[in-house]
């Protein structure tokens, strides 16, 4: 448990806006361990998605520079390595959930045709077994009529069958590392919990670490093992999550943990509240 | 639907007069689009998206509506703000229906119901300044000499917490929070009893919230303006209400007052969607995940709406809608329309 998968040394994002640079990320380093959920919590514009994108190679190049002493993934150092050979790595050993489900499926391929691509690219297997293989993943995120799913365009499912194929497609190839935007601010509540339970019984399964962007502090408390707080580009604290709700280093985490939003009084369980017929 | 005497029906309040009371309310889609064959969908015809909702909202009370993307509580809201045309029932504010009004009648009644709406963006006109937005509902219905309607309308955008020196400015030069405090204040420069308002504060960040929030108490507290506060967001909902309704695929399954909603939910329904909120402390039990998926509005499910999905499911949910009654040991404040408490 304690091996980093993802070691990231020193990582900068400078972003050009006119004539003016602008320090996104700045010197950012972390580990993220083989199996771990580590949260990357922080307000909007504190830099948690450019991290993501750096991290990833998807910052282009044209809107501004990354910069870091050494990503590395299972002894490949990404921070040198070229497009042709990050192509080979995501999807693979990295991969990637991003908040807006509707964006991140092409809406003129069928579900399938999207998902299969990921296995028939990477683990270079036949039509027939993508299909079966991509079967297999949709029933492993709950889904119970895979074969209509697989044959559905985005637009036909609801915003948490879309965002299940997704994480079907980014846990595909079983990545050691998986790094998750806001997965599931754009769903419903209940639909939050489902999609949850069935992404961290698939990644503890396969043994893929979670990097877990989120502003919710509810989901930092209730899926994540470690947490990074993020503010302007730069990682005040590094914790444990126990740690940083019982006592938080940094001012800044105090801060955010003040202005927490969540139900004022859990409800009592089941039994205390229901009915004896 | 058979009739029930009054007192029976949804709604918090039985011995207080209401301000708006919603009876047996139906909202049919029968629009081509939402209905043509698809898959899992054929044979469907129109798509009931509020069936038979009775609902009451008091006066100087926020009543707030809540359920999942697709429950019906935006149908249910622009029915009552008859922007949408309503199939059967009435609606009765301060015991008129406003289903049966003329068209005069109609315009005089609104000047006291007020809307809200989630994305101020879209509900403010890019081409109007603040001023002259602030002004139109006092010119529409007449009130007050012209002369001192600017004056009426720098007043209310004093009411929101807004400077008036934004007063020529334009949608686009403020911020999210400033719009949707002028959407606020254009709702409140007709003095209205009700402001309908359509999850105002899911557009927002947390602390454009938190300030909406306040202020949304505080004009309740001052100006005994009542509301009806749809939202899907379960904390902003317990900071806010005095009673709150749940909806699930067009009906509502429970109504109680806020507090006793929080502590002691009976719908198994409400329990699910309590249970489901992460709540920001390591210690506390995780979320629990319901299984499957809501029915499709277009092929409802016989008996009751949530059967199944219901970890509680008894012999007749299946086949028999469950009427509405109190839960045991709760107040006459407390409806619960399941099958678990029916005997």
């Amino acid at each position: 448990m304690s091996t980093p998968v993802l070691s990231v040394q020193e990582l900068s994002v400078t972003l050009r806006l006119g004539r003016q640079m602008l320090t996104v990320v700045d010197g950012v380093s972390f580990d993220l361990r083989a199996g771990e959920v580590l949260a990357l919590v922080g307000e909007s514009g504190c830099g948690k998605t450019k991290t993501a994108e750096a991290l990833l190679g998807l910052v282009p190049p044209g809107l501004g520079s990354v910069r870091a002493k050494r990503i590395d993934l299972g002894g490949k150092d990404l921070a040198v390595l070229g497009e042709p050979a990050m192509r080979r790595i995501r999807g693979r050993e990295i991969s990637m959930v991003f908040q807006e489900p509707l964006t991140a499926l092409d809406p003129v391929f069928r579900a399938g045709q999207q998902l299969a691509s990921v296995l028939r690219r990477h683990l270079r297997c036949g039509r027939t077994e993508a299909r079966a293989a991509s079967l297999d993943m949709l029933r492993r995120v709950g889904i119970a009529d895979p074969e209509r799913v697989l044959d559905s365009y985005p637009h036909e499912l609801s915003g948490g069958m879309r965002q299940r194929v997704i994480i079907a497609t980014a846990m595909a190839c079983r990545p050691r590392v998986l790094i998750a935007d806001e997965p599931t601010t754009a769903l419903d509540v209940t639909t939050q919990a489902q999609v949850l339970a069935q992404l961290t019984a698939l990644t503890r399964e396969s043994g893929t670490a979670i990097l877990l962007i989120t502003h919710d502090l509810g989901l930092v408390a209730q899926y994540s093992d470690r947490a990074l707080v993020m503010r302007r580009g730069r990682i005040v604290e590094d914790t444990l999550v126990g740690e940083l709700f019982r006592k938080p280093g940094h001012p800044y985490t105090a801060e955010l943990l003040a202005t927490a939003v969540g139900l004022a009084r859990p409800p009592a369980g089941r039994d205390a509240a229901g009915p004896t017929p | 639907m058979s009739a029930a005497p009054d007192r029976q029906l949804g709604g918090v309040s039985d011995d207080t007069a209401a301000l708006l009371s919603v009876r047996r309310l139906v909202v049919r889609y029968s629009d081509d689009v939402a209905t043509r064959p698809g898959p899992g969908r054929r044979g469907a015809r129109g798509v009931t998206a509020v069936r038979s909702v009775n609902l009451d909202v008091e006066p100087g009370r926020i009543h707030a509506l809540v359920g999942e993307s697709g429950s019906g509580k935006t149908s249910l809201a622009r029915a009552i703000l008859r922007l949408l045309p309503v199939e059967s029932g009435q609606l009765l504010f301060r015991g008129q229906d406003l289903l049966r009004m003329n068209a005069g009648q109609l315009r005089r009644a609104r000047r006291h119901i007020q809307a809200v709406f989630q994305d101020p963006q879209a509900s403010l006109s890019p081409r109007r300044s603040v001023l002259q937005t602030l002004r139109e509902p006092l010119d529409h219905f007449r009130l007050g000499p012209a002369a001192g309607r600017a004056e009426r309308a720098m007043a209310a955008l004093e009411a929101v917490g807004l400077d008036t020196e934004l007063r020529y400015r334009y949608p686009h030069e403020l911020s999210g929070g400033q719009r949707q405090r002028v959407a606020l204040a254009r709702a409140l420069v007709s003095e209205p009893e009700l402001i309908v308002a359509d999850e105002p504060v899911s557009s927002l960040d947390a602390s454009a919230q938190a300030r909406i929030i306040d202020l949304i108490r505080e004009l309740r507290e001052t100006r005994g303006l009542a509301f009806l506060f749809v939202s899907h967001d379960l904390s902003v909902v317990q900071r806010l209400a005095d009673s709150v309704s749940v909806m699930y695929l067009g009906e509502l399954v429970e109504t109680a007052p806020a507090a006793e909603l929080f502590a002691r939910p009976a719908h198994p329904y409400t329990r699910a969607l309590l249970a489901s909120v992460p709540v920001p402390d390591p210690g506390h039990p995780p979320p629990v995940a319901l299984i499957g998926e809501p029915s499709s509005a277009l092929t409802p499910p016989t008996g009751c709406v949530f059967h199944m999905r219901c970890p509680e499911r008894i012999e007749p949910c299946a086949t028999r809608a469950p009427g509405e009654t109190c839960p045991r040991g709760a107040g006459t404040h407390h409806r619960v329309k399941c099958h678990l408490w029916n005997n």
